[in-house]
């Protein structure tokens, strides 16, 4: 089994998407034999009020939750922000949230954020980051968005053990505490793998040997991104079978 | 444990394919590797039918560092698993711009690389255009006396200034292409003041219609979808498909832009990005083989 922890639906901003409809993303995931997918709305990125792109999103998985598991963009510094969550989480059955804290103008150190992650665990709601929505040598002259610095999601982790994380489209883990066997870090975090280099560098393979499979989760960033360079590096990654089903599948499942 | 990318698998059409399926391609392995145990007989006609898969766009490490040798080992490995025949590289200096003597020992690298890696690395000449008759001088060296298949050129000037103009006349004069740095970004890249884009490299294939021209790296060259509505009309500019970046649908709009005659496949040391992004377009066999490696050999015959 295969479970994407990284993928989406719906319009974005910046560039036309392909398959990002609940059948045409479905048809994608068919393809390319992965069973589940973590999904959160693409266009409440840069929508002002995000609920809205929630919503849209709740709908359109209304008939697919077995194989679609929706995830809620929040916003903490937007007004209303609880009651989105309790919308999202109560009514419209979300089981996680994205966070963009670059593209929503908030810091991972601010009380509204924090208030938000504690709000969320108490739910039981994993709590997903992606690090980037696209390359910034390729953002368009509107916005000039940076990654979200992994020392401060280091300060995050550590300030909310109780949280389940989620790191996206991340790379860099091996010089960060996020990716050391003695980064003094709680076990809360997974490392979602689809930046990550398989060959060469093999940061993947090294975060395999510094924080154990445990840590390491399959996403592709569908339908931004085609799922097959994701599944590529499962292929040549070199370990047991086992270590691999963690990836594919265990840790995500455990997760959820 | 870990798998290599079979030959079979390498070119999975994972586009609804039951009409492609039929098509999964094999290649032909190069001289001095194993054949592979899984390839069945049906394979060997596919073998014969397709071609190497060669990677227009690898990097050797810059000589001197105690682990320059061992990186490249990785690289050849790496060309292993992912079913790559033969990786078309050069070696950058460290820092830019690069004067005559480390685009010398650059090249001195390169042309070693080939004979430790005979068969599976190719040589560009990488020179700085504002050496002038020394970099004129080593591209003669490297093209004729050192078998090289090419010339690259980075950021040092923008591809569209004179100074670049007798590089290009001599390439054409031996016949062969020049695998240009570029990208578009709509903010400023860091310390690229002079990067050419797929309009300056259109422009300059305009000014030298017999010239071969690549655009590197789409897939790491900002705005791809700007880079190839700005080549759309550049028949001798090449646009190479490597690149860290795996946008859905980066393939499909090159090809449907400028025809896969004109795409060559390449990682530019993003391995599975290079090869996963080729595996995931949506387009049929006979287009895979072309950018594979059929577009750069014809390439690569120019010099005969």
């Amino acid at each position: 089994m295969i479970i994407d922890t990284n993928a989406y639906l719906g319009p974005f901003a910046f560039r036309q998407l392909r398959h990002n409809t609940a059948d045409g993303l479905l048809r994608l995931m068919d393809e390319k034999r992965i069973d589940r997918a973590m999904v959160s709305s693409a266009i409440a990125v840069t929508y002002r009020n995000p609920q809205a792109g929630n919503e849209e999103l709740a709908a359109a998985v209304e008939r697919r939750r077995d194989r679609l598991i929706p995830f809620a963009v929040i916003n903490p510094s937007y007004a209303g922000w609880l009651d989105d969550l309790q919308i999202c989480h109560e009514k419209l059955g979300m089981k996680g949230l994205r966070l963009y804290p670059k593209w929503h103008n908030y810091a991972l150190s601010d009380e509204c954020l924090l208030a938000l992650v504690e709000e969320a665990t108490k739910r039981k709601m994993i709590v997903s980051i992606p690090i980037r929505v696209e390359d910034s040598r390729q953002q368009s002259w509107l916005v000039d968005i940076p990654d979200v610095p992994l020392a401060e999601i280091v300060v995050l982790v550590k300030a909310c053990p109780e949280t389940k994380f989620i790191l996206l489209n991340g790379i860099g883990y091996t010089g960060s505490p996020l990716g050391k066997p003695a980064g003094g870090l709680p076990a809360n975090y997974f490392l979602e793998i689809s930046r990550l280099s398989a060959t060469l560098a093999d940061e993947l393979g090294t975060l395999l040997a510094a924080v154990g499979p445990e840590r390491l989760v399959f996403g592709s960033g569908m339908p931004f991104k085609y799922p097959d360079p994701a599944l590529l590096k499962l292929e040549v990654l070199d370990a047991p079978e086992d270590v691999k089903e963690k990836i594919r599948s265990g840790n995500a499942v455990g997760m959820l | 444990m870990n798998e290599s990318v079979t030959r079979r698998k390498f070119l999975e059409v994972s586009a609804a394919g039951a009409a492609l399926a039929s098509s999964h391609l094999g290649f032909p392995q190069p001289s001095g590797q194993a054949a592979e145990a899984e390839a069945k007989p049906a394979d060997d006609k596919a073998e014969k039918m397709f071609g190497a898969v060669i990677d227009c766009h690898a990097h050797l490490a810059y000589p001197g560092a105690a682990d320059s040798d061992e990186k490249d080992r990785k690289l050849i490995e790496a060309a292993d698993k992912l079913g790559i025949d033969q990786l078309c590289c050069s070696t950058l200096t460290p820092k830019r711009p690069a004067t005559a003597e480390g685009f010398q020992t650059c090249n001195a690298k390169v042309a070693e690389s080939m004979k430790r890696f005979a068969g599976r690395v190719l040589g560009y000449c990488y020179v700085n255009p504002g050496c002038g008759a020394e970099a004129l001088d080593e591209v003669r060296r490297c093209i004729e006396d050192r078998g090289f298949m090419g010339v690259k050129l980075y950021n040092e000037y923008r591809c569209t200034e004179p100074v670049v103009f007798p590089l290009v006349e001599l390439a054409i004069e031996l016949r062969v292409p020049i695998l240009h740095h570029a990208g578009h970004a709509h903010h400023p890249l860091p310390g690229q003041p002079n990067i050419s884009d797929g309009g300056h490299l259109a422009e300059l294939g305009k000014r030298y219609p017999e010239a071969r021209l690549i655009c590197a790296h789409v897939g790491g060259g900002g705005d791809w979808e700007w880079t190839i509505k700005a080549l759309r009309h550049a028949d001798n500019v090449f646009l190479d498909t490597s690149g860290s970046v795996v946008d859905e649908g980066i393939v499909e709009m090159a090809a449907e832009e400028l025809g896969v005659d004109r795409l060559l496949f390449g990682c530019d040391m993003s391995m599975t990005a290079g090869v996963g992004k080729i595996r995931g377009a949506r387009l049929g066999a006979e287009a895979k083989r072309k950018i594979l490696g059929e577009n750069m050999r014809q390439l690569l015959n120019m010099r005969g």
